[in-house]
């Protein structure tokens, strides 16, 4: 062949680090948040787990591995600081920097890199917190936090003379409970839009799985249903968005989301407690691959075969709903834990056989 | 689709200037897919217009012609080399009776004449005419150039418009379509203005100008298809089987060198651009001309830059400077050499986003590595290789190389079941 170069010879001023440095920018304000309420409880779970996740990335990315690249390119930091923003401001340093450097190295490292992972990293950083430390991560102690908060409440609305309308634009901006990334749900609107607006991320995902949610606390109105709206905002916009762990066509995704919405609603109805965001989305990363094959967008010019795309959905749905009620049944007996140590065996084994001789294969 | 900084301010008020004749002339013998044989010996003398090469074997391409008159100096299998001895003797062409051309006598001209597609692929406009039996609904005008940095089309359209209509004009009355349709960019919107001065001259046309978004790859002929029409025809399928008669503006021109001079195709506009060169614009050239000539022509270095003939997004690297001009192409750029580092895909979903046959990109890449049935699964035969994946990608990765070599694969495997 005469030709040595393949086409197009121009290309967009897009790269890696600008995609991730869009999404720190979305979560700086709420970075702002977690310190205004919490200062110096903030910085030290902030920084001991940014401590572990840059050790892990030095030490395994750099000197095991000599993929001195991809460690600056800032997706360690995102997975850090949603990490962070899904814990309690009271967590032990030593357990942030475990999670920090479990989430870089379970989550991302050992399925070979940036890109490559099929779970959301922050995620699965809190599982492994959860699983190894579990009296600290489970006692009610490491919510209450109270008596280190420095801010209590806002009053910036305090001079509309409708009190109600004060109160409740006062706690749209903020709310000092909850974890790190929760206190302020305009403030992750904001960043969801500001994200949504430079093409990070598509409406799909948390629109979806914010109307699917709803709907089902809707229709199954109880009310000891424990949910915190920053939370689920949080999931739906930053979490649940994770481009490697999602699907990548706008139906796959708003599928996606609705099936998020669906299985959290289960979760907390069925009792998964607080782990019900993590839960949810961690089984729809698990399934993100195939949704891709079947929600596959409609080739220009070819027409779907809609019984057979019915029959697929149908039957994606219900495996779907069939992990979530193990999980459920795990989670009920107490069992979870069983389920990361298989995950952590199952990871380094593909790790050794197969992904770390895909090291340097871009997909 | 997508938008892309389209850089034809560049070169878009540039008038078509000519070249001065180069001394050899190098005509290629590829054409859409097949290789025309050629009718000269070395050593022949041959006068300029005079037929140098015809698709014996399928009677399907159309004949190459000479620009010049001169000596044939060296024939190989993909170049027939001819020197120039600035005689320009004419061979007597026949004068053509456009009045009474029916469609068959008319596909006859338009082999006869080497009329190609001037938009890439060269596919015969012989064949794309040949239309016996369908229904013409729509003449449609492709004057969409979606390619960035080029605009030998806009400065066809701005130029040579009397010589645009006259043409329509003549398809008109063989085709009699319900209407004719030139489709504009959004960007080029002055020139509706110009055509519509035009039009008062043609009362009897049912002709109109369509303004289309800046969107890449709106100039493909689906998409553009599509634009006009909101038709959704699939790949591989025949538009006049809907219905639709779509030609570019470049052959149109060609059409009426041909019908009106007789004079066959042996000369194009390209845009001469690119963000490593100064002397740009819309040169009128002939086919066959050395790349090496226009560039010494006009004064340009051309050490240390990848040299592209086409558009940046479909072109092709030209490896030997002495390669020449082809019918189909657009354009000669010349852009400074960079650098693209590769890094993981980041599913990011972009390419996704922008295909314009819906497809996801990223999964060729997989295809080509490791699991060749993604290729078939993901639908590459339905890729028309318009580069826009590519571009977007924010980590580089190789897409268009795994799509070409893994339609190649697909090839292969569908020989050997
Ligand atoms: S644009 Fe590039 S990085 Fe993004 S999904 Fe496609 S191939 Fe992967
Ligand atoms: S897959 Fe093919 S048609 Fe789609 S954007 Fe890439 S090159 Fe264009």
């Amino acid at each position: 062949m005469q030709n040595s170069r393949f086409s197009p010879f121009v290309s967009s001023k897009n790269s890696i680090s600008k995609v991730m440095l869009d999404v720190i920018i979305a979560l700086l304000s709420l970075c702002a948040f977690a310190f205004y309420t919490y200062r110096i409880w903030f910085l030290i779970v902030l920084g001991s787990a940014l401590g572990g996740a840059i050790l892990t990335e030095i030490l395994f990315s750099g000197i095991f591995l000599k993929k001195w690249k991809g460690i600056l390119d800032g997706s360690a930091i995102i997975t850090v600081l949603l990490l962070v923003f899904t814990t309690s401001p009271l967590t032990p340093w030593y357990v942030a920097a475990f999670g920090g450097s479990c989430a870089v190295l379970f989550g991302k490292i050992l399925w070979g890199g940036v890109g490559k992972n099929k779970f959301n990293p922050a995620l699965v950083g809190r599982e492994f917190m959860t699983v190894f430390f579990p009296l600290v991560m489970s006692s009610g102690d490491i919510w209450s936090t109270k008596r280190i908060r420095y801010v209590y409440e806002v009053e910036w609305f305090n001079f509309i003379p409708n009190a109600h309308w004060a109160e409740f634009l006062n706690e749209l901006f903020f709310v000092p409970t909850g974890a790190l990334g929760e206190y302020s749900a305009v403030c992750l609107l904001l960043g969801g839009i500001y994200l949504i607006f430079r093409r990070r991320i598509s409406w799909h995902i948390p629109v979806f799985l914010l109307v699917s949610f709803l709907s089902f606390l809707w229709i199954f109105e109880d009310q000891n249903l424990n949910y915190s709206l920053g939370g689920i905002l949080l999931g739906a916009i930053f979490m649940a968005t994770d481009m490697p762990s999602s699907p990548s066509s706008p139906t796959g995704k708003s599928y996606y989301g609705l099936m998020i919405g669906l299985v959290a609603g289960l979760c907390i109805q069925f009792g998964a407690g607080f782990e019900y965001m993590s839960y949810s989305i961690l089984i729809l990363n698990g399934f993100s691959t195939k949704i891709n094959q079947v929600f596959m967008p409609r080739t220009w010019g070819t027409k779907i075969d809609w019984p057979k795309k019915t029959e697929e959905v149908f039957l994606l749905t219900l495996s779907i709903l069939t992990v979530t009620f193990a999980v459920l049944s795990l989670h009920y007996y107490g069992y979870i834990p069983y389920l990361i140590y298989v995950y952590i065996i199952y990871i380094i084994f593909k790790f050794n056989f197969s992904f770390s001789k895909k090291l340097h294969q871009p997909i | 689709m997508m938008h892309i900084p389209s850089l034809k301010y560049k070169t878009k008020k540039q008038p078509i200037a000519e070249l001065k004749e180069a001394s050899v002339y190098r005509i290629p013998l590829q054409s859409y897919r097949s290789t025309l044989l050629p009718l000269v010996k070395i050593g022949d003398q041959i006068l300029q217009y005079q037929v140098l090469a015809e698709d014996v074997e399928h009677q399907f391409a159309a004949k190459i012609h000479s620009p010049v008159s001169g000596k044939v100096i060296a024939i190989d299998e993909h170049y027939i080399s001819l020197e120039n001895d600035f005689q320009q003797q004419k061979i007597t062409t026949e004068i053509i009776e456009f009045q009474q051309l029916d469609l068959e006598r008319f596909v006859q001209v338009l082999k006869d004449f080497g009329i190609a597609g001037i938009g890439g692929a060269e596919f015969p406009t012989n064949i794309k005419y040949k239309v016996e039996g369908s229904e013409i609904k729509s003449l449609l005008i492709n004057g969409i150039e979606c390619e960035p940095y080029l605009t030998s089309d806009y400065a066809v359209m701005r130029h040579e418009t009397e010589k645009l209509l006259k043409t329509i004009a003549v398809l008109n009355q063989i085709f009699q379509p319900e209407e004719i349709v030139i489709g504009i960019e959004k960007q080029h919107k002055e020139l509706k203005k110009h055509f519509e001065k035009s039009f008062k001259n043609y009362p009897n046309l049912a002709i109109r100008i369509h303004l289309l978004t800046n969107e890449y790859p709106q100039g493909g002929e689906l998409q553009f298809i599509k634009s006009v029409t909101h038709k959704e025809i699939p790949k591989g399928s025949i538009p006049a089987n809907f219905g639709y008669l779509v030609s570019n503006v470049g052959t149109i021109l060609a059409i009426y060198e041909a019908l009106f001079n007789g004079i066959p195709t042996t000369e194009r506009v390209i845009t001469i651009s690119g963000n490593a060169v100064n002397s740009i614009g819309n040169y009128r050239v002939k086919i066959g001309t050395p790349i090496r000539h226009i560039l010494e022509e006009l004064n340009i270095d051309a050490e240390d830059v990848d040299i592209v003939l086409g558009g940046p997004m479909m072109g092709k690297e030209v490896a030997d400077l002495d390669s020449p001009i082809k019918k189909g192409s657009g354009g000669l750029l010349l852009f400074k050499k960079q650098q693209k580092s590769i890094e993981n895909c980041i599913e990011c979903g972009y390419c996704v986003d922008v295909c314009p046959q819906h497809l996801m990109p990223m999964q060729f890449v997989k295809g080509h590595q490791e699991d060749q049935n993604l290729l078939s699964q993901f639908n590459l035969d339905h890729c028309i290789e318009c580069g826009a994946c590519e571009y977007i990608c924010p980590s580089n990765l190789p897409l268009m190389q795994s799509i070409v070599l893994g339609k190649v694969e697909l090839q292969k495997m569908r020989y050997a079941k």
